[in-house]
């Protein structure tokens, strides 16, 4: 050896690592047949091996810049094959739980939304921001917020008026916008020269134009979830996530039609249900539950696989919107107002914690998993 | 030996299995003057030793090693040795058991001169599991040439046979007995040593190493065999597919071995056997190359420390740190593509050889045949041994996966821990 290099083990890292799925990793002999297994990892410098010893050694900084964690769609064949039950994915997603933290600021927040504890108080946050915004505006005169309206057909909006949950749901948007785009430039930064010194890339440095030349060739990847098909253990979870995927993508272009509808053309909901907006909506939400549903399914099934508390929040949300959503439509159409009221509180709440916590969460995967995949094209890593 | 000196027997023992471990046991203590049953299930002695073509690390043949224990087996007429045999029962307690015996008959009797005529007379091709199935064997044989007892065999499947006929009417010397009925006999004995041995793991049951999907995949035991002068192939080393010589072989170490998914533990003996191995093909092909995947080489000691340094300086053996976890068969050529990640580099290998060698570990022969007798055993199958009851105890392999060396000096151990007992009755 002509190099020498002073591990510095990080001793916290490897705790977390613990707590957020990867508690076996120290069982790992680097075998490396996780490598071979992988049906996705390439030739050059393969994963997840070298990401094992480097968790072993709490070496931090070799990994949460690490664009390999996100090219792992976590089907669990390493896990399988392993010879130890180190659960090579499991400790890979508990890297990139931990890597999302890091890129998302401020971090604290991001630990609370990997700490059950502090569910409550996340969700709390949200009712506390309707309320409050809420109560102000009354007090101004403008009534958005109307606890017990009268009338013989009412909807959502005459309790909590559209105009309130866009004035507080579209910053919050754009917040994790912000949020993200902060992230992303330290994750960019850090992956190239993390591909550099592992000698993973043939670019000396990114340029634009290539890189999002790289993103159009790797999004209709993702579209059609060409990873998750090469997987040997888990095929069908394609399927699954398809459904959530696409569920949440309807689901997003029904809310910004109905934005403009409000905001631009002003027509008042609630909109006629053979609108063809509302039947994908309608369609949006029953993928999300049976994506939900079939997501715990498998984890329930799959012995080789942990599922910590950063899995169930995500399929807990997933399940949660469609079901509120949808409920919220049937209780109206079947007139039970009070009860809609209610429901659709609950809805409001996870809708705005899908915007608020995504940069935090393991949902943040649908960028940087995006971005990391589109920089291994970039990289020409094969 | 005088009188005076003779160790108080006072009870016998009954050693179960005859393989190099249950020899040991049989010999040493009955050469200090206790009576002793050898009990082997196959119509053979020498276990898993006589399969092999070279001891490591002095590469000497194992029938040398066998040969003296079976002229000490003649020489001592304490030892009765009885093959063909399998233990029903054990009732009784330390010092005192009642061991009830099933004795499957052979067909042959003490008057075959291994003359093979009753070979020749049978038609029938059998599958000859000594090799591993690499070759057929007549209804009528000898399991190999060293065999001790030396006489035939007759198959149970020809039994009623054309063939059982044919063989009895060809032996000149009216050995053959088709009257022979299995025989069940119980033995006193004030102690027991459970040398029951090891079987290779099962190497179909590790999916993605390709054992009997694809033809030039073996395991290290029928490499034992492919070169033994006494194998399938008189000892030269080909690959099945086409009979031809290898120029490129693979070994895959921890072939089942050290894996939660198979056997959990390390075998111990895989590595040197592999080096071994090398060396069998080296001496035959100075051209081929040896690609040796491996997880962490395991040596023990300084002698095979030794041999593995000098198998370090040939530049044809290459090591490559890493577990081969798939392999892929050129339908065309037949030849094996393995593919492991060199943990050193950091490079996934594409390796194409001619022959692979899965290096798989040894089963404890009671993982898959309970032994019906009150003993403990480890999650692995392995037999515990329990000290504070005493009476029965495990040698060898039966009790840990271990090389020769070490399981005569466990086999020797054993045999005074079943004298101790009688000693103490």
């Amino acid at each position: 050896m002509s190099e020498t290099y002073l591990v510095e083990p990080d001793v916290g890292f490897i705790k977390e690592v613990g707590k957020l799925g990867g508690q076996d990793l120290k069982k790992c002999f680097q075998c490396a047949t996780c490598s071979v297994a992988c049906p996705i990892s390439p030739d050059n410098k393969p994963f997840p091996r070298k990401e094992m010893i480097a968790a072993s050694w709490g070496l931090k900084d070799r990994l949460i810049g690490n664009a390999d964690i996100w090219l792992c769609h976590n089907c669990g064949d390493c896990s399988t094959l392993c010879p130890r039950g180190a659960k090579p994915a499991d400790v890979l997603s508990a890297i990139r739980a931990y890597a999302v933290t890091e890129y998302a600021t401020p971090r604290a927040l991001g630990k609370m939304v990997n700490d059950p504890s502090k569910l409550p108080i996340l969700l709390a946050i949200p009712v506390a921001i309707f309320l409050v915004v809420g109560l102000i505006l009354k007090m101004f005169g403008v009534n958005w917020l109307n606890f017990a309206p009268t009338g013989d057909e009412l909807w959502q909006a005459d309790y909590i008026s559209n105009y309130l949950v866009d004035i507080i749901m579209v910053p919050t948007f754009f917040a994790a916008i912000g949020v993200f785009a902060l992230g992303l430039k330290r994750f960019l930064a850090d992956i190239h020269a993390n591909a550099l010194l592992e000698g993973k890339t043939t670019q000396k440095k990114i340029e634009p134009v290539g890189f999002v030349q790289a993103l159009i060739k790797t999004v209709p990847t993702i579209m059609k979830h060409g990873r998750f098909t090469e997987c040997g253990e888990n095929k069908e979870r394609a399927t699954a996530h398809m459904m959530v995927l696409f569920g949440f993508i309807g689901l997003f272009i029904v809310t910004g039609a109905f934005f403009a509808a409000e905001w631009v053309f002003h027509i008042e909901g609630p909109y006629s249900q053979i609108n063809p907006f509302k039947w994908l909506g309608n369609l949006g939400g029953i993928a999300l539950i049976i994506g939900g549903i079939l997501m715990i399914a498998k984890r329930m099934g799959q012995k080789d696989q942990v599922t910590s508390y950063k899995d169930w929040y995500l399929i807990g949300l997933v399940l949660l919107l469609g079901g509120t959503g949808l409920l919220t439509e049937m209780l109206r159409l079947g007139g039970m107002y009070g009860l809609m009221a209610l429901v659709y509180v609950l809805h409001l709440i996870f809708v705005w914690a899908l915007f608020a916590y995504t940069p935090f969460s393991k949902l943040a995967h649908l960028v940087y998993r995006t971005v990391a995949m589109t920089y291994a094209e970039y990289a020409g890593r094969k | 030996m005088t009188s005076e000196n003779k160790a108080p027997a006072s009870g016998s023992i009954v050693v179960v299995g005859g393989g190099i471990s249950g020899l040991t046991t049989a010999i040493e203590a009955a050469e200090v003057g206790y009576e002793v049953y050898l009990l082997e299930k196959n119509p053979y002695l020498g276990g898993r030793v006589a399969q092999l073509n070279q001891y490591f690390p002095k590469l000497c043949p194992p029938t040398c090693g066998l040969e003296i224990n079976f002229r000490r087996i003649k020489d001592n007429p304490r030892i009765k040795v009885f093959t063909q045999a399998q233990v029903e029962k054990v009732e009784g307690t330390p010092g005192s058991y009642n061991v009830a015996v099933r004795l499957n008959p052979r067909y042959v009797n003490e008057r075959c001169t291994c003359c093979g005529e009753c070979a020749k007379a049978c038609g029938t091709e059998i599958s000859n599991e000594f090799n591993f199935g690499m070759d057929t064997h007549k209804g009528a044989h000898l399991p190999f040439e060293m065999a001790f007892p030396p006489r035939f065999v007759l198959s149970q499947q020809i039994i009623g046979t054309d063939d059982a006929q044919k063989a009895k009417a060809a032996c000149k010397y009216d050995a053959i007995d088709l009257e022979m009925q299995p025989k069940t006999m119980n033995l006193q004995a004030g102690a027991i040593v459970w040398a029951t041995g090891w079987e290779p793991y099962d190497a179909g049951r590790i999916d993605n190493l390709g054992f009997g999907q694809y033809d030039n995949i073996i395991t290290n035991m029928m490499m034992e065999r492919l070169a033994s002068p006494n194998g399938p192939t008189q000892g030269k080393i080909v690959r099945p597919s086409d009979q031809k010589a290898p120029q490129n072989i693979g070994f895959v170490q921890c072939a089942g071995s050290r894996d939660e998914n198979h056997l959990p533990y390390c075998s111990y003996i895989c590595c040197m056997a592999s080096l071994k191995q090398a060396t069998y093909l080296r001496e035959r092909y100075p051209d081929a190359n040896i690609y040796i995947f491996y997880i962490d080489l395991r040596t023990p000691g300084q002698r095979y420390e030794t041999f593995y340094k000098k198998i370090k300086e040939d530049k044809k053996v290459f090591f490559i740190k890493g577990k081969v976890a798939e392999v892929i068969e050129d339908p065309a050529t037949k030849n094996i593509t393995v593919v492991a990640e060199n943990a050193v580099t950091g490079e996934k290998i594409k390796q194409t050889v001619d022959l692979v060698v899965l290096a798989t570990g040894m089963q404890p022969t009671a993982a898959n045949t309970k032994l019906p007798a009150d003993l403990k055993y480890n999650p692995d199958g392995f037999i515990l041994n329990d000290y504070e009851k005493g009476g029965m105890f495990a040698a060898g392999c039966a009790h840990k996966p271990a090389d020769v060396v070490s399981s005569n000096q466990n086999a020797t151990g054993m045999a005074l821990k079943a004298i101790q007992t009688l000693a103490r009755k």
